[in-house]
Order: C-alpha cells, then sequence, then structure tokens
C-alpha cells in the first residue's frame, strides 16, 4: 500500500490530531514563558471562534449530502442578526417584530401541521397494512388536516401567548432565541420549497436568496444600513450576557451550541429514517422518489433546517460581536463549504458524515489559530489554507494518485474510479431498501 | 515499491519541516526585543489603511527594543476579533487597535484592558472609556479646513459665490458626516453659494462618484467647484469632467491626503487642495512606547491637518520619498 493510499483510508479524526500535535509543538512561547497554544485560553478562543462557521456548516452538511448547496446562509445570518439586535434594543414595533412575530407563528402553525400529520399518518397506516390505500388516502383528507390544524392553531397561540407581551418594551434573550432562528428557518423552508416545487438548481436559487436575504437586512436594519449596536449595559442585553459566557465555567456557550447541533443533527442523520432519506435522496434522487421517499418534503427540511442553523449562528453572533449588522456572515457559506468539503463530505452528495465537518471545522479553526499566533503574513495564510483545501480534497477523493500520474510525477497511479467507487462504505450509502420498503 | 513509499514518507517529512521551519521564523529573534507590541489593522488594501501600516512599520524601525506584531482583520469584524484575542494569547506589552466598528470590537478590547494590556485605539472608537489612549484624526476640523479654503476659491469672505458639488462618502458612515458638517460651518454663511446635489454618495469610490459627477455635469450648465468626502471621488469627479472637456473650469477640493494618491493628483494639477487625514499609525506607535517606558500619555490625541495645494506638493512627495 502506497503512502498516498495509506493517507487517503486514514480517517479524518488523524488529520485533526495531527494538526493539533503541529500546534503544541510548534507552539511559541510568550514573554513570560507560557506555551501559548496549548493554554486553556486559546483553546477556548479557538472553539469559540469556530462556532459560528461549525453552525452553518452543520446545516451545510446536510444540504450538501443530498446534493444540494446554501449559499444564502450567510445573508439569513445578516437577516436574523438585525431583526435580533432589534428585538433586543428598540422598543416598540420595530421592522424586527414585524419581521419576527408573525414569523414565529407561522412557523408555529408548520410545525403543528408536519408533527400530527407524521405522527397521524404513521399510526394509521401501520394499521391499515398496504392494501388498504385508498382507504388512506380518504383518512388523509379529513383527518390529516383537521387534527395537524387543531395542533397548529394551539401552537400559534401558544408562541404568541408568549411573544406579545413582550413587544414592549424590549425582547428578552429567550424571546430572542425563539424569533431570530425561526426567521432562518422560514427563510430556509422558502429556499427549499422553490428548489422542490419550481425545480429548480439549489445553486440559483440559494444564490437568488442571498442577494435577495441582503436586500431584506439592509431594508430592515432601516436608515443605519450598517450596525445595530447592542450596548452593554442596556436592560434587556443583561440576560443576553449569558451567551457569551462560559457555561459551568467550562464551555464557552457558542461551543455548546455547536456541540450540541454536531450531536443531534449527527444522530438524526445517522440513526433516524429522515437521515436514511437524506443519504439516499443524495446517491440516486430519482432511485429514492421511486422507492417511496418523499425526496421533496425532505430536501425542504434539510434546508429549513440549514436557515435555523444559521438564526441559532446569528443570536450568538450578536451576543458576542454586541451588534447586528446586515453584512454579517458574509462570505461564510464559503468558509462553512470548504469546512464540510474538507470533512468528506462529497459535494456530488450522498456521502458524508457530520463527525467529518466537525474535524473540518477544528481542522480550519486550529490551523487559523496556529497561523495566527506564528504571526504568518495573512496573505500567505490564505494561500496555505486554499492549498491544504485542495491537497486534502485530492487525498480524500482518491484523486491525487490520479493528478500526479498526469504530471508524471513518481507515486502517480489512477485510482481506478469505477472500483473505488464500489469499495465505498455501505453504512455511508444505505441501500434503498432501508429507507423506502420498511413497512 | 518500498523504496518508493521511502520517498514519499521522506518528501512529506521535509513538507513538514519547511512548514514548521517557516512557521518558526516569525518569533526567531524575538527573545532580544525589549517590548512586544501587536497592532490589529481592519484591512491592507485600502489606500489609506496601507499608508498607515507603512506609516507604523515605518516607525517601527526607528526603536530596535520594539518588535510589532500586525495582523489583518480582511475587513471582516469577526476576523479582527479573533486577531485581537491571539494577540492577547501572546501577551503582548501593548495593543494598538483600529477597530472596523464601535460595537464589534469594544468586548474584545475589554477583554484586553481586564487583561491588564495597555490599549490604544486607534482611528475609530470603541464604546468604553477604559482605554490607555485615543489617537485619531478629526474629521470635522478637516472639513471645516476645506470648507474654509472653499470660501476662498469662491472669491473670499461674505463674496463668495458659485455652484458647489459634494460628493459624500457612505451615507451610513461619521466620517462623512462630520466632513460634511464641518465644510458647510463655512460654505453655509456665504449666500452666493448654491448646492447642486442634494446628498448624492459615491459610496468613496471612484467609480461612483465619476457617474455621478457625469449626471450632474449633463444637468447643470455651471459648476465651480466639486468637494469630494476623499481623493478618489474628487478624482473620480475630475475625470468626468475631463471626458467632457470642462475640468478647467471647475475646482476639485479632497480630503485624506495620502502621498501616492491625493498629492499626486495635486501635483499634477488634476486636484486643487487636499487636506491630509493624517494615519495614527506613527503617533500611536510612539505613544505606547512612551507609556512602556513609565511616562504618562494623554487620554485623547487628535491629529492636525495639513492643506496640500500645487505650492507644497512637490514638497510633501519630496518628504515621502516619492
Amino acid at each position: 500500500m502506497t503512502a498516498l493510499k495509506l493517507l487517503s483510508r486514514t480517517k479524518l479524526y488523524w488529520g485533526l490530531i495531527a494538526i493539533f500535535l503541529i500546534g503544541v509543538l510548534g507552539s511559541p512561547v510568550s514573554s513570560k514563558g507560557n506555551n501559548i497554544f496549548l493554554s486553556y485560553g486559546n483553546l477556548l478562543d479557538v472553539l469559540r471562534q469556530v462556532s459560528t462557521t461549525g453552525l452553518i456548516a452543520t446545516g451545510m452538511t446536510a444540504v450538501i449530502i443530498t446534493g444540494g448547496i446554501d449559499l444564502s446562509v450567510g445573508s439569513l445570518m445578516a437577516i436574523c442578526s438585525v431583526v435580533c439586535a432589534m428585538l433586543l434594543t428598540v422598543p416598540g414595533v420595530t421592522p424586527g417584530v414585524v419581521l419576527g412575530v408573525p414569523t414565529v407563528a407561522l412557523v408555529a402553525l408548520c410545525l403543528g401541521f408536519v408533527v400530527t400529520r407524521f405522527i397521524f399518518l404513521n399510526v394509521e397506516k401501520s394499521r391499515a397494512g398496504p392494501d388498504a390505500a385508498a382507504r388512506d388516502v380518504r383518512l388523509d383528507s379529513v383527518r390529516g388536516l383537521v387534527t395537524p390544524a387543531i395542533v397548529g392553531v394551539v401552537l400559534c397561540c401558544l408562541s404568541l401567548w408568549y411573544l406579545l407581551p413582550q413587544i414592549e418594551p424590549k425582547f428578552g434573550v429567550l424571546g430572542v432565541l425563539l424569533v431570530a432562528p425561526c426567521v432562518g428557518l422560514l427563510f430556509g423552508a422558502i429556499n427549499g420549497f422553490i428548489i422542490v416545487a419550481g425545480r429548480l438548481q439549489p445553486f440559483i436559487v440559494t444564490l437568488a436568496m442571498m442577494v435577495t436575504a441582503l436586500g431584506i437586512a439592509r431594508l430592515t436594519a432601516g436608515q443605519n444600513n450598517a450596525v445595530l449596536p447592542v450596548y452593554t449595559g442596556s436592560n434587556a442585553t443583561a440576560d443576553f450576557e449569558m451567551l457569551r459566557s462560559l457555561v459551568f465555567g467550562v464551555i464557552p456557550m457558542p461551543g455548546l451550541f455547536f456541540l450540541g447541533a454536531i450531536l443531534i443533527y449527527g444522530a438524526v442523520l445517522r440513526f433516524t429514517p429522515f437521515g436514511r432519506y437524506v443519504y439516499a435522496i443524495g446517491g440516486n434522487e430519482e432511485a429514492a422518489r421511486l422507492s417511496g421517499i418523499a425526496a421533496g418534503r425532505v430536501k425542504i427540511a434539510t434546508y429549513a433546517v440549514s436557515g435555523l442553523l444559521a438564526g441559532i449562528a446569528a443570536v450568538l453572533y450578536v451576543a458576542q460581536y454586541r451588534q447586528g449588522k446586515p453584512d454579517a456572515g458574509a462570505g461564510l457559506e464559503l468558509d462553512a463549504i470548504a469546512a464540510v468539503v474538507i470533512g468528506g463530505t462529497s459535494l456530488m452528495g450522498g456521502r458524508g458524515s457530520l463527525i467529518g465537518t466537525f474535524c473540518g471545522v477544528l481542522i480550519f479553526g486550529l490551523l487559523s489559530n496556529i497561523l495566527q499566533l506564528h504571526n504568518i503574513n495573512s496573505n500567505l495564510q490564505l494561500v496555505l489554507k486554499g492549498m491544504i483545501i485542495i491537497g486534502t480534497v485530492l487525498v480524500q477523493e482518491r484523486n491525487a494518485g490520479d493528478l500526479l500520474a498526469y504530471l508524471r510525477l513518481p507515486g502517480g497511479q489512477p485510482a481506478r474510479k469505477e472500483t473505488a467507487a464500489a469499495k465505498r462504505p455501505p453504512q455511508e450509502t444505505p441501500s434503498l431498501n432501508l429507507g423506502g420498503n420498511k413497512k | 515499491m518500498k523504496r518508493r513509499d521511502m520517498l514519499k514518507l521522506a518528501a512529506l517529512g521535509a513538507a513538514l519541516l519547511t512548514t514548521t521551519a517557516l512557521l518558526s521564523t516569525g518569533n526567531a529573534f524575538a527573545q532580544d526585543k525589549k517590548w512586544k507590541i501587536g497592532f490589529s489593522q481592519v484591512t491592507t488594501i485600502e489606500p489609506w489603511r496601507a499608508q498607515f501600516n507603512k506609516d507604523i512599520i515605518a516607525e517601527a524601525a526607528k526603536h530596535p527594543e520594539v518588535e510589532l506584531i500586525i495582523t489583518d482583520g480582511e475587513d471582516k469584524t469577526e476576523k479582527q476579533v479573533a486577531d485581537v484575542e491571539n494577540l492577547i494569547r501572546q501577551e503582548v506589552d501593548a495593543l494598538l487597535v483600529s477597530p472596523k466598528e464601535s460595537a464589534g470590537l469594544t468586548g474584545v478590547v475589554q477583554q484586553a484592558i481586564d487583561a491588564k494590556i495597555p490599549v490604544f485605539v486607534l482611528d475609530r472608537n470603541v464604546d468604553t472609556k477604559d482605554y490607555t489612549q485615543f489617537v485619531g484624526g478629526d474629521n470635522k476640523l478637516i472639513g471645516r479646513a476645506a470648507g474654509e479654503y472653499a470660501v476662498e476659491l469662491l472669491g473670499g469672505k461674505g463674496k463668495a459665490a458659485g455652484n458647489v458639488v459634494e460628493i459624500w462618502g457612505g451615507m451610513g458612515t461619521q466620517p462623512a458626516h462630520d466632513r460634511h458638517d464641518g465644510f458647510h460651518e463655512f460654505t453655509d454663511k456665504e449666500p452666493g453659494i448654491k448646492y447642486l446635489l442634494d446628498q448624492q454618495s459615491g459610496d468613496w469610490k471612484q467609480d461612483q462618484a465619476y457617474n455621478l459627477m457625469a449626471n450632474a455635469l449633463k444637468t447643470n450648465e455651471k459648476i465651480d467647484l466639486v468637494y469630494g468626502h476623499n481623493d478618489p471621488m474628487a478624482y473620480g469627479a475630475y475625470l468626468a469632467a475631463k471626458d467632457v472637456g470642462r475640468e478647467k473650469d471647475i475646482k476639485f477640493i479632497g480630503i485624506d491626503g495620502l502621498p501616492n494618491e491625493g498629492v499626486q493628483m495635486v501635483n499634477k494639477g488634476e486636484l486643487t487642495a487636499t487636506f491630509t487625514y493624517v494615519t495614527p499609525g506613527a503617533e500611536g506607535l510612539r505613544q505606547a512606547i512612551k507609556f512602556l517606558n513609565g511616562e504618562k500619555v494623554e487620554k485623547t490625541i487628535t491629529l492636525p491637518t495639513e492643506k496640500i495645494t500645487k505650492e507644497n506638493a512637490a514638497q510633501v512627495l519630496k518628504d515621502n520619498g516619492l
């Protein structure tokens, strides 16, 4: 086995460990004799610095596994940060409230529909058996609408009951944590809906949304057009400080959100039918659809979650930088995509994992940290980062040998694509039976 | 087969070694320096910021006891905050920050202050008063100087008359408002002065100012003076006038006076005058060293402006080695 092959078979976390070791071994020592890289504060900094990109990358991973892409996340984050800052600082009915509160109501309503429909139909179908399909359709049309509607309205009323008293004077931290992610979720769902219902390229739709959302963010921010400062010390932000603090004095809150998102979404992708559908759609959407997977709904859900996580990232952004800004998160989508790709998720879809993304995000974060601690020229930093992205992907896609062979360099061996594709680990592309025909 | 593996491993090892060698050059001669001073810059691709860095590096070269670390925030708040966090971890003796914006950087500046690092805020302020010193220019003062000179150009106090085009920087930015207010303190007193455009922004950019001016030239027969909130915009206006052959009838005033930008334009006779908005780089570093040596420093230092016209432009260029 050649070294290249060895490298490409190596699990990604070895890369993470390697870069960590490089960081430790090459760590600069401060003037007071402390090891800088390994210091507790520095590692906390890294975790906090990567958490925004990390949250975005988490949502992006599932989208990319389905074979799509979400370029709008940066702009969605911008909208949510503006809404969030407005809710925190401006009393009364602001554009933020106008955008936020109805959204929460709408999302609650939809959630009611989705949740009850899902549960209700599953129970009904398992009782009825496959031959009673015609009856199912009839039942769907009646009970499938009435029950969800009731649950949705109840959820909607509950959220309004909680939110409306908060409009005067200002929103508290819980209200903001509810509203901003819902705004993100709504815009993400719109993305998904247009992609699925309009049968358009995800690239085009989310690109358009990137521009649109930027405009909405600026319109919402209004006259200021730039920064909505959230000053510390004002009443509303006292609680908000919590989102920047260390939890139990150990882990920074943004990091906790990031880890939580990775664990929860990772479990969903790995252990639930939804997760299997996501992989199946990415592997072969047509086959997935033919085997009974509601591919459209699953795809919409991945975009909605991506928007939701962008919204959460926005709240953390506002807490950390004490401002909402229409250009918050600019360029973030590219960082996130890079981290996802480094994490071994294929842009072709069907392959990848959140653990990989987690490693990718941390590799990027540690790399930036190490280069910065050594005061490497910032332009050179960009060059190094770009080269590392290409190198990693070449190794992971097992195409490094092809490139070397093409250049007639030693060690070049075509990877024989067909067998490589056939040998992909089975647990990463589950057979469609797992998803579709389980009755 | 095996030998080939060895070769590749060797190559890999060599690559790693080079990287680490590259990595460690940064602090190779850090030991014999007395003060380690960190400077967090917003971006390096804007001409004024580039001059800013040049000034501070030139000043650092005069102080052999100082090791200066400059970071580039790439025009992103997140990156700049991370930069400052890194400088704090490196336990710099003093921190110089030129914030991208006040709100976003306040938290991390406070963090540095809490870590007992003296903080010198340059150019744009932060929302706390605990920093050691603020060094920056005063845009209102510069606007006033420009306004005073504009009145002089248009016929003198009480008699000034003419049509003025003012090209704003970004509408949402404080410097633009200050440069506007200062200018109008003088020109508003002159009944003969007419303003042709109503708050048109060129967003600090030459191309946008060109388009603005091209339109203004089409709709106005007579334009006497153009006041651009920075030199590139004044120059853009000049180019627009030149393209329709009317540049000789119009006087162009800009602001910033960078040696290789505004001063060159004035020297070539393209702009009538520019007013320097001095970068706080050199002064900031001098103050930081003063403070580290145990001297007292003032809380705020306002940098003066200088009027640059055809008469002194050549000299200024010479002083800057151009």
